[in-house]
């Protein structure tokens, strides 16, 4: 008996406010509904198992009541003793029942939903994956980060509850209604009567509670905003004085969240005691009522206890189907954005055939490769060179130039859309990603590190690497003299947000995580953030190093690594203006001739990158 | 959760009659079981009709009466949560802004916001709850186990046994699950910071062909996860059943003991009935028990989140000082100045010794971490040194009001910050008053006023929350006319025209140079302060040389270093 009231209340999650809310959009909820259920169908036996229990449960819920009702009349009546006993004996059948119902019931559930939902994420993770790069670059962190965490927190709390919750509630209300009516048509239609009630009463409140809700939604939104801006500009507050400015703005915002959400809770709040006061009011009726009929003879004391519990059961699930219907149709819309992200297409849907290499001499080519992501202009025009293995190629030009889009055709994380890319005079797109990708080592400008060792982090180059080889590599990387300071050595943790290490440090680590790998190809983007020098010459020492020998690709800022390159590519706005060495363009006397010679009598690092921006 | 709940004492009137309302609404469904009793005892069964009508219309008018209460109580708990929402928020962010900065570095950006967000409105939906059902249900075990009593005594002995035992098997559930929930959260944690540290590493995971080896990685916290969620919700799901059973077999056995007292004429049908109502109203009302456990638990956690801020001990060095500063010259002594991080055993900054006469421009170089921000940072009183003197025209600057001294400094941080609004008002930070002609002024120093006047809307131009559509170097130099317009007597450059280009640089500082006020400027490169009056080079805290260019470029070894790699970049030959 009352169980639902139960179940409500301490699972939380028939939460009163839910459905006062924006309604979710959800496109297709047939659709989504069907892929759930693929996940869930892999349990099918237990899933069936679940809703048997459920009905049974139900059903004995509603018997329990009607038993003890019976109970009870024969306990007034003249009785005897053993009729009474074997009625009380079946009733503890009942409840025991039920109880087991009910317990196997969620058992089963949870085992159920959680298999589905760590089936989903590592679905969705995995194929994340599989994903092109682009499709990082379209989408933001956070909203991928939303599919894998909120929304499919949102799916596991549903999954967990709602399905025995709403078929519960359905299967209670509709026969409570039954039993009632079989009872006593009169009490029933009187019991009814609160439905009207409690529907008026609930679009009274959430028209309401809906206006306000969105205005607190918005202050609050205001009011994150401001913090996140002032607290974020800590220092600039406090030095120019304006701490008591910042203050009042805050005051105006804090004030105005504070008035929308004062009216929204109140309305709110209105919702959980007009459910109260219309339990009250049913049972009201169903006592005076009851017991008017009764004196009448027309009912029985116990029909009235039935009643009682019943007129409760029945405007529970109301209440629950209500709130479950927002609840879930939230759910489902997570679900459909989660696989959304499982639709994308995976970065290997190539119909050509690929061949794995399994080394790498180092000898690349480009012959007239053009390329554009998909709305913007094209990014890369007819470009074309060829580099020896062993060279250094240092791209040069303005940000926006397509230095780092050639890099990324290399890495394959693009295909071009005209011409050919050869690697040992062999087509890219005839190599697979995972074999080329095995022979090329990265350095980027935002070293990213992981939440691990120092030890594991430089491994992840190699992942079957000794410890001895990774200390010979943080060795050749200059990073072992730095390392050995840190407090706990190779064993210190890192956080991925570089909050223990400075921003040359993380570079030095990437290096020897890149020269662990041993590439036959290397990609690097030097770095243009403030570097110390003397770390900067570490880098720079730790680099040369690293590219000896290997066919590597930089994305140069510095003068020094143009300078020494084999090839220097110079490009602008998608095109190859010039290309040679270092003296064969200074004696063209083109464009980089021309900025070598402003530059190089004033100027900062690398600047060839900066006077191109400037024009 | 104290400190808190001294927030609620400012409302106690409004406290005070939510409670007590609430008390109304108890008392009405405390009373109901007792007139059911009644109708059934002095109505029904000596079928008098009239006894039944006023008893019923009796009930109906309590039930109103509890739904008034209830309404009006909504209005005057949610003044209270509203009201300690609003106090707390705003006690925290004026708590905030006295933060100096090394507050700042314990507490992180992300997590200060969190707790004046999230964590106020955890706090209020707890406290509106617990003015109105928190209460409630413990209470109506409570009562409704002595009301039984009055009713019938000897029956409510069944009750008495069953519901102290109830009670006590719900609460070791719930904490035993609270505390396995606490797990899954940790384990949610770990498959977060995956997903996270995936999304940011995703090219270079993929550069090094390790995307099996991440979602293997990934399987394992995932399966992880399951495992704890499915642990922990098993035992939640636990305390339902478990509870109903044992109620309802309580009812079973008031029953058959009811029938014995029936009998012997020593109980009435409605007392029995009566009895029957509480038990079951009892059985839920321990049932709400988890739902109010967690919701306490979060609450707590929140509530001591904020506490944790709240009772921060304030940097009260800071606040001392109230000379005031007069006819400031610029003169700018450090003697024997040094500086520990709270918490840190090494020193940032060791015996720093130097003189800087007014209007002269001071650079610093040094390497990452040798202390030069650090440095800069005592001349404001953004922190105080830990020994030494730092005197500004031979005023120890601990004696001076702080809010003066900062009116007088100019400072260009390493980090821009602008705020979202117009370009004006940004630029209104450095001096609230000023007019256009000072803002263009200003701008024009900083070379920026041609770029301002290229916008469609000019001065009134909306730049995003953080200048997102400005560029570094525009940035950098909105910055920098900002800390101009204050007409400040010292300036403070730090590492702030990395983003510009050398020519830019160089017109800026020359322009800068002519202006009759002190500089301090921090720079990487040596063509950014070649032609400041003294160059002080920092070296792990400490000064490993000072003096001009050509001095140092003669005896000092590091800042030979320096110069050479610099100059094999092509930096140096500065114009």
């Amino acid at each position: 008996m009352a169980k639902t009231q139960i179940n409500r209340n301490w699972k939380g999650n028939g939460h009163p406010h839910m459905h006062l809310g924006k309604r979710p959009k959800v496109k297709n909820v047939k659709g989504t509904l069907l892929r759930i259920w693929a996940y869930i169908a892999k349990d099918r036996t237990l899933f069936i198992g679940v809703l048997s229990m459920v009905f049974i449960s139900s059903v004995l819920s509603l018997l329990g009541p009607y038993l003890l009702g019976i109970a009870v009349d024969l306990l007034i009546e003249d009785f005897e003793t053993t009729i009474l006993a074997t009625m009380l004996i079946w009733l503890l059948v009942v409840y025991a029942g039920q109880a087991t119902a009910q317990w196997l019931q969620n058992y089963w559930m949870i085992t159920v939903a959680q298999r589905t939902v760590r089936e989903m994420r590592s679905h969705l993770f995995s194929h994340l994956h599989k994903l092109p790069i682009s499709y990082f670059q379209k989408n933001h962190d956070g909203e991928i980060m939303s599919r894998l965490t909120n929304d499919m927190e949102n799916v596991s709390r549903t999954l967990n509850s709602s399905i025995i919750q709403v078929t519960t509630s359905i299967l209670t209300l509709l026969g409570t209604i039954g039993v009632m009516l079989w009872l006593s048509p009169v009490l029933t239609l009187l019991t009814l009567t609160v439905v009207p009630v409690m529907y008026g009463g609930m679009k009274w409140i959430t028209n309401r509670t809906g206006v306000y809700f969105k205005e607190q939604q918005r202050h609050l939104g205001e009011l994150n905003g401001y913090i996140e801006e002032t607290l974020a500009g800590h220092t600039i507050v406090k030095m120019f004085s304006k701490e008591q400015k910042v203050i009042e703005e805050f005051h105006e915002k804090n004030e105005a969240l504070k008035n929308s959400g004062y009216f929204a809770q109140t309305y709110s709040g209105f919702i959980p005691k007009l459910m109260n006061m219309l339990n009250n009011v049913s049972f009201t009726i169903i006592v005076g009522v009851g017991g008017l009929l009764a004196v009448k003879g027309a009912v029985s004391i116990g029909v009235i206890v039935t009643f009682t519990t019943y007129s409760r059961q029945f405007t529970r699930p109301l209440n629950d189907l209500a709130n479950q219907f927002n609840t879930i149709l939230s759910a489902v819309a997570g679900a459909e954005r989660v696989f959304h992200v499982i639709d994308e297409d995976r970065e290997d849907l190539n119909l050509r055939k690929e061949v794995d290499i399994p080394s790498i001499k180092g000898e690349i080519e480009f012959r007239s490769v053009s390329f554009s992501y998909e709305d913007v202009d094209q990014t890369l025009h007819d470009v074309s060179f060829k580099a020896a293995p062993g060279d250094t190629i240092a791209l040069v030009g303005p940000t926006g130039a397509g230095k780092t889009t050639i890099t990324s055709l290399l890495s394959r994380f693009y295909d071009a859309n005209k011409g050919t890319i050869l690697i040992d005079g062999n087509d890219i797109t005839e190599i697979t990603r995972s074999s080329l990708r095995k022979q090329m080592g990265v350095v980027i400008q935002d070293s990213v590190l992981f939440h691990t060792t120092v030890r594991e982090n430089i491994r992840y180059g190699k992942l079957d690497a000794s410890d001895a080889d990774v200390i010979e590599a943080a060795k050749e990387a200059n990073a072992h003299s730095f390392i050995m300071k840190l407090p706990e050595g190779y064993d210190t943790l890192l956080h991925s947000d570089g909050r223990d290490i400075s921003q040359g440090q993380r570079q030095l680590i990437a290096i020897a995580r890149a020269m662990i790998a041993s590439p036959s190809l290397l990609i690097l983007d030097e770095a243009t953030s403030s570097i110390d020098t003397i770390t900067e010459i570490k880098i720079n020492e730790a680099l040369a190093r690293l590219m000896k020998g290997r066919t590597s690709f930089v994305i140069a800022h510095r003068l020094n690594t143009i300078r020494n390159a084999n090839l220097i590519v110079v490009l602008h706005e998608g095109k190859i203006i010039e290309q040679g060495t270092h003296k064969q363009l200074l004696k063209q006397g083109g464009m980089y001739a021309k900025l070598h010679e402003t530059q190089s009598g004033n100027d900062t690092r690398g600047s060839v990158l900066e006077h191109l921006e400037g024009r | 959760m104290k400190t808190i709940l001294g927030y609620a004492l400012h409302y106690k009137k409004s406290a005070a009659v939510a409670l007590l309302l609430m008390g109304l609404e108890l008392f009405v469904e405390l009373v109901q079981p007792i007139i059911m009793a009644i109708i059934i005892d002095e109505g029904i069964v000596t079928r008098d009709m009239s006894k039944v009508v006023i008893w019923g219309s009796i009930l109906l008018g309590l039930s109103l009466l509890a739904f008034i209460g209830g309404i009006v109580s909504s209005y005057f708990a949610a003044n209270v949560s509203q009201g300690v929402g609003y106090d707390v928020r705003r006690d925290v962010f004026t708590k905030i802004q006295t933060f100096a900065t090394a507050h700042m570095q314990k507490f992180e950006t992300s997590s200060l916001l969190t707790r004046l967000t999230n964590d106020v409105t955890q706090i209020q939906g707890f406290l509106f709850m617990s003015m109105r059902i928190m209460l409630r249900a413990p209470l109506f075990v409570f009562i409704g186990v002595i009301m039984a009593f009055s009713v019938h005594a000897r029956l409510s002995m069944i009750l008495l046994v069953a519901v102290p035992v109830l009670v006590v098997v719900m609460l070791w559930i719930v904490s035993k699950g609270v505390a396995r929930f606490q797990l899954v959260q940790k384990r949610l944690d770990n498959v977060n910071s995956v997903i996270s540290e995936n999304l940011v590493g995703m090219k270079l995971i993929k550069s090094f062909h390790r995307g099996k080896y991440e979602e293997n990685r990934f399987q394992r916290v995932n399966q992880n996860l399951m495992e704890r969620n499915v642990n922990a919700l098993r035992l939640m799901e636990l305390s339902v059943p478990v509870i109903m059973l044992g109620m309802n077999a309580s009812i079973l056995l008031i029953l058959w003991f009811g029938s014995f007292e029936m009998a012997a004429g020593t109980a009435q049908p409605g007392e029995i009935v009566a009895i029957l109502n509480y038990g079951t109203r009892i059985m839920i009302s321990i049932g709400m028990f988890s739902f109010l456990m967690m919701s306490f638990s979060r609450g707590k956690a929140s509530a001591s989140r904020i506490e944790e801020v709240l009772d921060e001990p304030e940097d009260e060095s800071i606040h001392r000082g109230t000379n005031k500063l007069l006819d400031l010259q610029g003169d700018i002594t450090f003697d024997q100045v040094s500086f520990t991080f709270p918490g840190m055993e090494q020193s940032a900054l060791e015996d720093i010794d130097f003189h800087v006469k007014p209007g002269e421009m001071v650079g610093i170089l040094g390497e990452t971490g040798a202390g030069k921000s650090t440095l800069v940072k005592l001349i404001p009183r953004l922190i105080d040194p830990t020994s030494g003197q730092v005197l500004i025209d031979q005023t120890d600057v601990t004696s001076i009001d702080p809010q003066e001294l900062r009116n007088e400094v100019g400072v260009v941080p390493q980090e821009v910050h602008l705020f979202s609004g117009s370009i004006a008002e940004n630029l209104r930070w450095g001096n609230d008053t000023a007019t256009m002609n000072q803002m263009v002024e200003a701008t024009k120093e900083a070379d920026l006023h041609d770029f301002i006047m290229g916008l469609p809307e000019q001065y009134e131009s909306i730049i995003g929350a953080r200048g997102t559509n400005l560029s570094g170097g525009q940035k950098q130099r909105l910055s920098l006319a900002r800390a101009l317009l204050r007409k400040p007597k010292i300036l403070l450059l730090d590492d702030s025209t990395s983003a510009l280009d050398a020519h830019t640089e160089q017109r800026i500082l020359s322009r800068l140079k002519e202006q009759h006020c002190t500089i301090i400027l921090v720079a990487q490169k040596i063509s950014s302060v070649r032609d400041a009056n003294q160059i002080i080079i920092l070296k792990d805290g400490q000064i490993v040389g000072c003096g001009s260019h050509k001095t140092l470029l003669q005896e000092n070894s590091y800042y030979q270093q320096i110069y050479y790699s610099q100059e094999q970049e092509g930096v140096i030959h500065g114009g």
